[in-house]
């Protein structure tokens, strides 16, 4: 027993640094009491991401999609970080702005310009404009309010979440090995990426696609969402209009008072 | 598309998604709560599109379509709802709305109410409701009777 944990221990063990350092970085940069300095927050948050990059660096096959994947992937992370943590609501809008640019940039690397062009038209378009309107709305003083500055106990929160991201790291580790130990190119039978054995493939978005920059082309996510899973599109059309109407009852009458 | 690459986004996608968690359990403002439920829903969708792409089949691109669907209609009603919520308490603190009974009713003890009858004088107590839509007049003399 004792063994196999030390075993477990040192096979894993590697893993525990980048983690305690996130959530040492996530503590530190929480808006607290007394004005904490970002400086150290900033600086062990940095080492965290570098530690992880170090620990998942890919295979240096592609040199110029494993420098675009870093900086999207880190620009992405940071600037989330930095929104969970900015003191000033519309400072976390904007910074989740740029988390979204980001994001459409991995959709790119993932071959899906279409879905990455109507994440930003759906998000930074809509969205994110929309909770800029309604932060200006309701905090129109301009500063900071007090309930901004204090979050609700950051250490044990930031500690659940970063067990749980511990816990899918070595779930992954034990999958495949995220340090190049195990790395199988193919989805095998019985792994969980694997399609189950006995299930058969819907013959129509089971097509091969050879050139994997054809899945996300217009015409075969088109012949997809409207072949099979053309119910699914008249549910998504009714839920949004359910939605619509539902925002229409909720929303405040202008005759009640204004903001 | 290699494991490895496989892998890496997968790593991003639960960082994402944790990043997000942290978020809604900590801020204390209902615009960055909701702000983090997209960060969620993020790092959920870079790990559809990375299977999309291990596969080479559209499925996680159209599920991803659908999360994006899902989520335009959750924002349109958190916006609404963190609205009419502001309205009432001039405030977006998350920790106002704790209790959610009203602070001019009686805290119910546990004994029995009284059975209404239905022939009653038209003063009758009515359950006394939030006001949703019109704010109703108030009447004099009205006790919320529990």
């Amino acid at each position: 027993m004792t063994f196999a944990s030390m075993n477990w221990t040192e096979e894993n063990g590697l893993l525990l640094i980048p983690l305690s350092l996130g959530w040492l970085a996530i503590w530190l940069l929480m808006p607290a009491d007394k004005q904490r300095s970002r400086f150290l927050g900033g600086l062990v948050g940095l080492a965290a991401v570098l530690t992880m990059q170090w620990l998942l660096l890919p295979q240096m096959g592609d040199l110029v999609r494993d420098v675009l994947f870093f900086l999207f992937a880190g620009a992405a992370v940071l600037s989330a970080a930095l929104m969970i943590t900015d003191r000033n609501p519309v400072y976390s809008a904007l910074w989740f702005a740029l988390v979204t640019l980001s994001v459409c940039g991995l959709f790119l690397l993932n071959s899906a310009p279409f879905l990455a062009a109507s994440t930003i038209i759906v998000y930074a378009g809509a969205i994110i404009v929309t909770f800029l309107f309604v932060i200006m709305l309701a905090q129109q003083s301009g500063t900071s309010s007090d309930y901004d500055q204090r979050p609700f106990q950051p250490g044990m929160a930031s500690f659940l979440a970063f067990a749980l991201l511990g816990a899918l790291l070595f779930t992954l580790q034990e999958w495949g090995g995220i340090d190049r130990l195990n790395t199988n190119t193919d989805a095998q039978p019985g792994q969980f990426i694997a399609l189950p054995a006995g299930v058969a493939p819907n013959p129509l978005s089971q097509a091969h696609y050879d050139n994997k920059n054809e899945i996300g082309s217009l015409r075969v996510l088109g012949r997809s969402l409207f072949g099979d899973y053309l119910f699914m599109v008249e549910l998504a059309g009714t839920v949004l209009l359910i939605a619509t109407i539902g925002a229409i009852a909720i929303a405040p009458r202008r005759s009640q008072g204004t903001l | 598309m290699t494991a490895t690459a496989l892998e890496s986004q997968l790593v991003v996608g639960a960082t994402l998604f944790i990043l997000g968690m942290i978020g809604f359990l900590t801020r204390r403002n209902l615009i960055l709560i909701m702000l983090s439920a997209e960060l969620m829903l993020h790092g959920v969708s870079v790990n559809l599109t990375a299977f999309s792409r291990y596969h080479g089949n559209p499925q996680g691109q159209v599920f991803t379509i659908f999360v994006l669907t899902i989520a335009a209609c959750e924002a349109g009603l958190a916006l609404s709802l963190i609205l009419s919520l502001y309205q009432r308490r001039k405030s977006l603190d998350v920790f106002l709305w704790g209790k959610l009974g009203e602070d001019d009713l009686p805290v119910f003890t546990g004994t029995a109410a009284p059975v209404p009858t239905a022939h009653a004088d038209p003063n009758i107590d009515l359950p006394h409701l939030t006001p949703a839509g019109r704010m109703p007049k108030t009447q004099s003399g009205t006790q919320a009777k529990t």
